[in-house]
C-alpha cells in the first residue's frame, strides 16, 4: 500500500521538498513559538527531520545510476545556457542527505527538553541548519551552494555560543571570525570563476573551465572556493577554529558538527574537483599533492592532538579533524575508489563520531563534567554507555565491521599503491584516534590508569549540561547511530558505489573500486589498544621504558599544544598561510 | 606565536600570494567590459517574458528566487541567533529602567523632536510601503522597504520615549511577522506546486509593464520579504535597546560589563 503510494509519486516532485520542509516547519514554529506546548517543538522537529531523511532516502533510490536534475521556477536552461538555479541530486549526494536527516532526527531525541526554556529557537536553528546542508548537497549552483554555506554558518555560530560561558563566547568567536573568512575566500573564487564562465551553473562552469587551458583566473577561483571548502573541512593549516568550537558547543550541536557539518566541507571539495574543474590540468595536477599532503599531515597531527587532550569534547573535536584528514588524501587519490572510499567514510564516521559526542553529553549531563582525569571511576554506574563508548572506540580505530570501516578500506585500496604515506597516514589517524578514545574509556568506566592525586581537578571551565533525561533516552539514539554503522550491508554498499560515484562525478573519475588488506584494518586496531594500555598503565611500567617516551615526545607534544594558542590572529596568520600553500602547489603543477 | 612572529607569517604569507594575485588581476577582463553572458540573457528575457522593469528584483524573486529564499532564512537564523544569545545573558524580563551614567544630567525630551518624529514617522512608514509596493518597477523592494519600515518604528522610540516604544512593539507580534513573511515566501515556493509546476514557478498572470501590479508571484514573494524584514529588524533594536535598560535584579551582574 505505501510503497503503492510512493511509486505513485513523480520524483519531480521531491526534489526541492527536503529543502522546503524544514524551512517551512521552522518558520511556522517562528511565528508561533509562544503559543506552543512544551514538547511540541522537539515532536515537530524530529518528525521533520525524519521526513527530510526519507524523502532523501527516496530522491537517492529514484536516481538510480544517473542524477535527477530539477529547474526551479520552471527556468530550464535555454540553448545550453541554464537561467535559474538547479539541484542535481545523485545516489550518494541523496544517501548522505538521508544520513543527515537521521543524524538530526537522533541529535533531536538526544535533545529532548534540553533546550525547552528558549521556545523553540534551539530547533528553528536547527532546522534552518539541517535545510541548509541538504540545499548545499543537493545543489548545482556555484552561487546557490555559497548561499547554503552561509546559512549554515550563521546557523551554527549562534548554536556554538549557546551556553554564554566565557569559554563558549571566545569558541564561537574564533569559529564565526574564521569561518567568515571562509565565506569572503569563497565568494571571491565564485566571483572569479564567475568572470572567466559567465555562468554560475557547474555544468556551464566546467566547460568554460577545460576550455580556458591553463588561465590564472581559474586557478586563482579554484584556490579560493578550495580554501572555503578547506577551512569547512578543517584541514591543516585552517583546523584551530575547529577544535575550540566543537568543545564548546552544547553536546547535540556538536553531534551535528562533527558528525555532517565538518565532512560536507570534505563532499563540496570532492564534488567540485570532479564535477567542476575536471578540464583543468593545472588544478588536477595540482590536487593529488595539495589533498593527499594536507590530509596525511591533518590525519596525524589530529591523532596525536586527540591523544594529548583531557578535556573529552576537545579530544573527540581533534579526532573529527584527523578523520576528515583521512577524507581528504581519498580525495586526492582522484580515483572512484578514493572518492567513493571518501563518501562511504563521511556517512560511517558522522555515525561513530555523533555517537560518541552523544556519550560525551551523557558524562556532562550525568556526571556534570567532561575531564578524563576527573571523571576516572565515576562512569562505574553507566556502564552501558562505556561499552557503546569502547565499541565507538575500537570502530573509530578501524574495527573491520560496517561503513566506517568499508570507506576506510576502499581508501586503502586506493592509496596503498599510489601515495603510501598518505596510507600510512591513514592508519597512523586511526590508530590514534582510536587509542585516545579507548583510554578515556578505560579510565572513566573502568577507573584505570594511576590515581591523580591533585591533578584531578579540571583546568577548564566548570561545565555541565542539564540532567533532565532518563539515561535510556539519552543512550538510545547513541546506541542506534552505531547500530546503524556495523548493521549497514557491505554488498549493498558494494553494489550501489560504482554507479553512484560515477553518477557523483559525472564519470571523471576513473579506476575500479578495490577494498585493501585486511592486515592493514587490523593494524590500527592493534596499535590503538596498545597505546590505550601504555597511557593507562605506565606507571607500572619499568622506568627504563616510560622515560625514553616520554622525552621524546615531550617537546614536540608541547610545540603542538602552543600552536593551538586560541588565539584568532595566530588563527588568521595560518589561514594565510594555507591559502599561500594551495597557491604554491598550483603555481607549481 | 609572539606578535612579531605572528606578523613575519603572516608578511611570509600574503608575499607568497602576491605574485599569483598579480597573475589573476592582470587576467580578468577589463574594468567596464562588456556585461556577462548571463546577465544579456536575463535582461532580454524579463521584460518580455515577465513584464517586470526592474531586473534586480526579477532576478531576486523569479530567475534565482532559491538564493533569496536562502538568504531570507540566513537572516532569520541570524536574528534568532542574536535573540537567543541576548537573551540567554538578559532573561525575557523587561524593565523600563535605562543604565544612567552617574553625574550626567538627564535632559527632558524637546518638544521639536516629539513634533518632528510625529510628522517624519508616517511619512517615512509611507515612503517604505512606496519602497516595497513598487519592487517590480523601481529600484528598491521588499528587504530595502522592510528597512525603512523598522527604522520608522524607531521614530516612536525618540519622539514617545522607551516606555511608549515599548507599548506599540509587542516581542510575540514581531515572532509572528518575522516567521509569518518567511512562512509566505516558503508557501509561495509551494504553491504552484500544487498545480503540476515548479518550486516557485510564477504561475500568476504577469500585469502590466512598468505598472505596480506587474510580475505575479513576485509581489507576493515581496510582500512576504517585507513582512519579514520589518519584524526581524524591529526584533533586533528591540533585543539591542533592551540591552541599555537596567538589570531587573541585582544578581545579574553581566549587564554592567556587556
Amino acid at each position: 500500500m505505501t510503497n503503492a503510494l510512493l511509486s505513485a509519486l513523480p520524483t519531480a516532485i521531491l526534489v526541492p521538498l527536503p529543502v522546503a520542509v524544514p524551512l517551512v516547519v521552522c518558520a511556522i514554529l517562528l511565528a508561533t513559538a509562544h503559543l506552543l506546548p512544551g514538547r511540541l517543538p522537539d515532536i515537530l522537529a524530529t518528525l521533520t527531520a525524519l521526513t527530510v531523511g526519507i524523502l532523501c532516502a527516496l530522491i537517492a533510490s529514484r536516481a538510480g545510476d544517473g542524477a535527477v536534475t530539477y529547474w526551479f521556477g520552471g527556468w530550464e536552461p535555454r540553448d545550453g545556457v541554464a537561467l535559474g538555479i538547479g539541484f542535481s541530486v545523485d545516489a550518494a549526494s541523496g544517501w548522505i542527505g538521508a544520513f543527515i536527516g537521521l543524524l538530526y532526527a537522533l541529535a533531536f531525541v538526544f535533545a529532548w527538553g534540553f533546550f525547552g526554556r528558549t521556545h523553540g529557537h534551539f530547533h528553528i536553528l536547527m532546522l534552518l541548519f539541517l535545510a541548509a546542508m541538504i540545499g548545499f548537497c543537493f545543489t548545482r549552483d556555484l552561487f546557490n551552494l555559497f548561499v547554503w554555506f552561509e546559512v549554515m554558518s550563521v546557523a551554527a555560530f549562534a548554536l556554538t555560543a549557546y551556553h554564554l560561558e566565557e569559554s563558549a563566547l571566545a569558541g564561537a568567536l574564533n569559529f564565526t571570525v574564521i569561518n567568515s573568512l571562509a565565506g569572503f575566500l569563497m565568494l571571491g573564487g565564485i566571483g572569479l570563476l564567475y568572470a572567466r564562465a559567465e555562468t554560475l551553473d557547474f555544468a556551464g562552469i566546467a566547460a568554460a573551465v577545460a576550455n580556458a587551458g591553463r588561465d590564472p583566473v581559474v586557478a586563482g577561483g579554484f584556490c579560493l572556493v578550495a580554501a572555503a571548502l578547506m577551512i569547512k573541512a578543517a584541514a591543516v593549516p585552517f583546523q584551530f577554529w575547529l577544535a575550540d568550537a566543537h568543545a564548546v558547543a552544547p553536546s547535540p550541536v556538536s553531534v551535528i558538527f562533527s558528525g555532517a557539518m565538518v565532512s560536507l566541507g570534505v563532499f563540496g571539495l570532492a564534488k567540485l574537483t570532479a564535477v567542476v574543474f575536471a578540464g583543468s590540468a593545472q588544478v588536477q595536477d595540482a590536487l593529488p599533492t595539495l589533498l593527499t599532503g594536507l590530509g596525511a599531515l591533518s590525519a596525524v597531527l589530529g591523532g596525536w592532538m586527540a591523544l594529548l587532550q583531557r578535556h573529552l569534547k576537545r579530544l573527540l573535536a581533534f579526532s573529527t579533524i584527523s578523520h576528515a584528514g583521512i577524507m581528504l588524501t581519498g580525495i586526492g587519490a582522484l580515483s572512484a575508489g578514493g572518492t567513493g572510499g571518501a563518501l562511504v567514510y563521511v556517512v560511517g564516521h558522522g555515525m561513530v563520531k555523533g555517537g560518541l559526542f552523544m556519550i560525551a553529553g551523557i558524562l556532562l549531563a550525568t556526571r556534570a563534567s567532561i575531564d578524563e582525569i576527573a571523571l576516572r571511576g565515576l562512569g562505574r554506574g553507566i556502564g552501558p554507555a562505556g561499552a557503546a563508548m569502547a565499541v565507538a572506540g575500537l570502530l573509530l580505530a578501524g574495527l573491520p565491521v560496517g561503513l566506517l570501516d568499508q570507506g576506510s578500506r576502499l581508501l586503502h585500496g586506493a592509496l596503498e599503491g599510489t601515495h603510501p604515506y598518505a596510507f600510512v597516514a591513514n592508519l597512523t589517524g586511526a590508530a590514534l584516534t582510536g587509542a585516545a578514545v579507548l583510554r578515556a574509556t578505560g579510565r572513566i568506566f573502568l577507573g584505570l590508569g594511576e590515581d591523580p592525586g591533585d591533578e584531578a581537578g579540571a583546568p577548564s571551565e566548570e561545565e555541565r549540561e542539564k540532567a533532565d533525561r532518563p539515561l535510556w533516552l539519552m543512550l538510545g539514539p547513541c546506541c542506534i547511530l552505531l547500530l546503524l554503522d556495523v548493521i549497514v550491508p557491505p554488498a549493498w554498499v558494494e553494489a550501489l558505489a560504482p554507479d553512484a560515484i560515477n553518477a557523483f562525478a559525472h564519470g571523471t573519475l576513473t579506476g575500479g573500486m578495490e577494498e585493501g588488506p585486511l592486515w592493514a584494518a587490523w593494524c590500527p586496531v592493534g596499535a590503538a589498544i596498545a597505546l590505550a594500555a601504555y597511557a593507562l598503565f605506565r606507571h607500572k611500567l619499568p622506568r627504563a621504558i616510560v622515560r625514553p617516551v616520554r622525552a621524546t615526545q615531550s617537546l614536540p607534544a608541547r610545540g603542538l599544544e602552543a600552536l593551538h594558542s586560541g588565539l584568532i590572529g595566530d588563527y588568521v596568520a595560518w589561514l594565510a598561510v594555507g591559502l599561500a600553500l594551495i597557491a604554491g602547489a598550483l603555481a607549481l603543477a | 606565536m609572539s606578535p612579531r612572529l605572528r606578523l613575519a607569517l603572516l608578511g611570509a604569507a600574503l608575499a607568497g600570494l602576491l605574485p599569483g594575485a598579480v597573475a589573476v588581476i592582470r587576467r580578468l577582463p577589463e574594468f567596464g567590459a562588456t556585461i556577462a553572458a548571463y546577465g544579456e540573457r536575463i535582461n532580454a528575457i524579463v521584460p518580455a517574458e515577465r513584464h517586470v522593469a526592474n531586473m534586480v528584483s526579477a532576478i531576486n524573486f523569479d530567475l534565482r528566487g532559491l538564493d533569496t529564499l536562502g538568504e531570507e532564512f540566513m537572516l532569520l537564523a541570524a536574528i534568532t541567533g542574536t535573540v537567543v544569545l541576548l537573551r540567554g545573558r538578559r532573561g525575557e524580563n523587561t524593565t523600563d529602567r535605562a543604565m544612567r551614567l552617574p553625574g550626567r544630567a538627564i535632559l527632558p525630551r524637546s518638544e521639536a523632536v516629539v513634533l518632528a518624529c510625529r510628522l517624519a514617522g508616517p511619512l517615512l512608514m509611507m515612503f517604505g510601503l512606496y519602497v516595497v509596493l513598487h519592487a517590480t518597477v523601481t529600484p528598491g523592494g521588499g528587504f530595502q522597504g522592510g528597512v525603512i519600515l523598522a527604522s520608522g518604528t524607531l521614530l516612536a522610540y525618540v519622539g514617545e520615549g522607551y516606555a511608549g516604544w515599548r507599548d506599540v512593539i509587542r516581542s510575540h507580534w514581531l515572532d509572528a511577522m518575522e516567521g509569518g513573511g518567511a512562512l509566505l515566501f516558503a508557501l509561495c515556493g509551494l504553491a504552484p506546486m500544487l498545480t503540476g509546476a515548479a518550486f516557485m514557478q510564477n504561475v500568476l498572470p504577469f500585469g502590466t509593464f512598468r505598472d505596480l501590479f506587474s510580475g505575479g508571484l513576485m509581489l507576493i514573494e515581496n510582500a512576504g520579504v517585507a513582512l519579514a524584514v520589518c519584524g526581524g529588524f524591529t526584533q533586533l533594536f528591540l533585543e539591542f535597546l533592551e540591552e541599555t535598560r537596567e538589570a531587573a535584579g541585582p544578581e545579574e551582574p553581566g549587564e554592567e560589563s556587556a
